[in-house]
């Protein structure tokens, strides 16, 4: 499946809307905003449809996955998306991930478990906000899903810089990081970015990671880089920098960066960031510039190529002086 | 005292939700406590007889309060258990620490469960460590359910 899509679900009291853009969606955040109320009425409607007394308006099936036969309804279950309430102990296994990545529905997860098998973007994880009827004498709650983490900690000029790469995008901040005269470490992983910040004495720290699989890491992350006034730097991925620096010459490429989802087939990438490898790897082959992931191309480092990419991370405040071999 | 223990914990109640709906008996509603609870987390209201007055879903059953209200209860009237508190968001924590503070309780989390920016004193079951703060409860989490070393 790929796109976006809008979804809306309400009965007498209450409507919920969300917009589903990647294959898995996290809604998390306080207790009683509404979560397992949401969950609850597609299973209804699901159940018994209009019959309900709930109206759903939704581009695709919606369904509700639960309790111990949920490898083979999921099996069954195909172009839906399929909601989950926490309480299933099955979400946070490696047969669970495996199942999702191979199949062509769109996941709303409600959990506050990191699931870290699961990539999902920091872009995809929600809260539930309420907001009560705009008509007098209408006693009605009216819930949308908003973006949990919108107010990401920046920093410039750090003094150290945590990557969480250890391949490409590793080797080009650490050129830039080295001409600035900047510590910059690798993480060796997602997973070992709040290790590396624990253990991290600066006082300016930053870090940079693919937003578009760092969902798993980014609560406990977030919560200590704001403890230790450290900043943020969430980019879908090292080689989404690259595509969108216009470095590589292709018409269709600004057209897939405006509108992602419209071309990132769920059933092939698993996440946004494996969508741009791809695409990068594809449009730069046989040309000067083709990318390895493993490793960097040297070319990336020339003045012109790095001084484009380098505008990208601008805000950061690390750059080479311009027009400089690295 | 708290004592958490993070990750997998066989003998913890993980669906919270379903022990809750199977074992809560309406007495426990009249108790000024868990009324105070569900006020603060739900901002509902016990009108008695186990009818609760939720500001969205109008007149409830205690099945119908949220999952952390509902964790919290048991927690309150079964601190001899383990119940699985990644049900419970941010807004449960002070209230955790309240009902600790009085006894022994444990709790399971499979998350980063914020207990603010005060000290506390919460037992990380994982290593035996009592940890005062959210810096050093961040590392318990950090070792116990990322394999990271201190």
């Amino acid at each position: 499946m790929k796109g976006t899509y809008d979804i809306r679900i309400e009965n007498a009291r209450v409507q919920f809307k969300l917009t589903l853009t990647r294959s898995l969606t996290v809604i998390r955040g306080n207790s009683a905003t509404g979560k397992s109320t949401l969950v609850g009425m597609v299973a209804e409607y699901a159940q018994d449809g209009q019959a309900s007394g709930i109206t759903l308006s939704s581009a695709r099936p919606c369904v509700v996955l639960a309790g111990r036969s949920w490898k083979r309804d999921l099996e069954e279950t195909k172009g839906s998306f399929v909601f989950l309430d926490e309480g299933n102990t099955f979400t946070r296994t490696e047969e669970f991930a495996k199942a999702v990545r191979n199949s062509d529905n769109y996941y709303v997860l409600v959990t506050r478990e990191s699931l870290p098998m699961l990539p999902y973007s920091v872009e995809e994880v929600y809260e539930l906000r309420n907001s009560t009827s705009r008509y007098p004498g209408i006693r009605k709650y009216y819930t949308h899903a908003r973006r949990m983490y919108t107010q990401i900690p920046h920093i410039t000029n750090p003094q150290t810089v945590i990557v969480e790469d250890s391949n490409s995008g590793y080797e080009f901040f650490r050129a830039l990081c080295e001409h600035s005269e900047i510590e910059c470490t690798s993480a060796h992983g997602k997973g070992n970015v709040l290790a590396k910040l624990r253990a991290c004495a600066s006082e300016r720290i930053l870090i940079i990671a693919d937003g578009a699989e760092f969902g798993p890491q980014m609560e406990a992350v977030l919560e200590l880089a704001q403890r230790k006034g450290a900043g943020l730097f969430l980019p879908e991925s090292f080689e989404w920098l690259i595509l969108c620096s216009g470095l590589v010459r292709d018409s269709e490429i600004p057209k897939i960066l405006e509108n992602p989802s419209a071309y990132v087939e769920s059933r092939e990438y698993f996440s946004w960031e494996r969508f741009f490898t791809s695409l990068l790897v594809e449009r730069t082959q046989g040309t000067y510039l083709h990318y390895d992931k493993a490793r960097l191309n040297p070319a990336y480092l020339a003045s012109r190529e790095r001084s484009l990419v380098e505008a990208q991370v601008q805000q950061t405040g690390i750059q080479a002086s311009p027009m400089t071999d690295l | 005292m708290l004592g958490v223990q993070f990750g997998e914990m066989p003998e913890a109640i993980y669906n919270t939700a379903v022990y809750f709906k199977n074992t809560y008996l309406d007495s426990w509603f009249d108790d000024e406590f868990v009324r105070r609870m569900i006020k603060s987390v739900d901002k509902s209201i016990v009108l008695g007889d186990a009818l609760i007055q939720s500001p969205v879903l109008g007149k409830i059953a205690p099945t119908q309060l949220s999952g952390g209200v509902k964790t919290l209860i048991l927690i309150y009237y079964k601190p001899e258990l383990v119940f699985n508190a990644s049900t419970c968001g941010n807004n449960c924590a002070w209230w955790i620490l309240r009902m600790a503070s009085k006894r022994d309780i444990t709790i399971n989390l499979r998350h980063l469960m914020v207990f603010g920016n005060g000290k506390f004193s919460i037992r990380v079951l994982n290593s035996g460590n009592v940890v005062h703060d959210m810096l050093g409860f961040i590392e318990e989490y950090d070792v116990a359910m990322n394999g990271a070393e201190r």
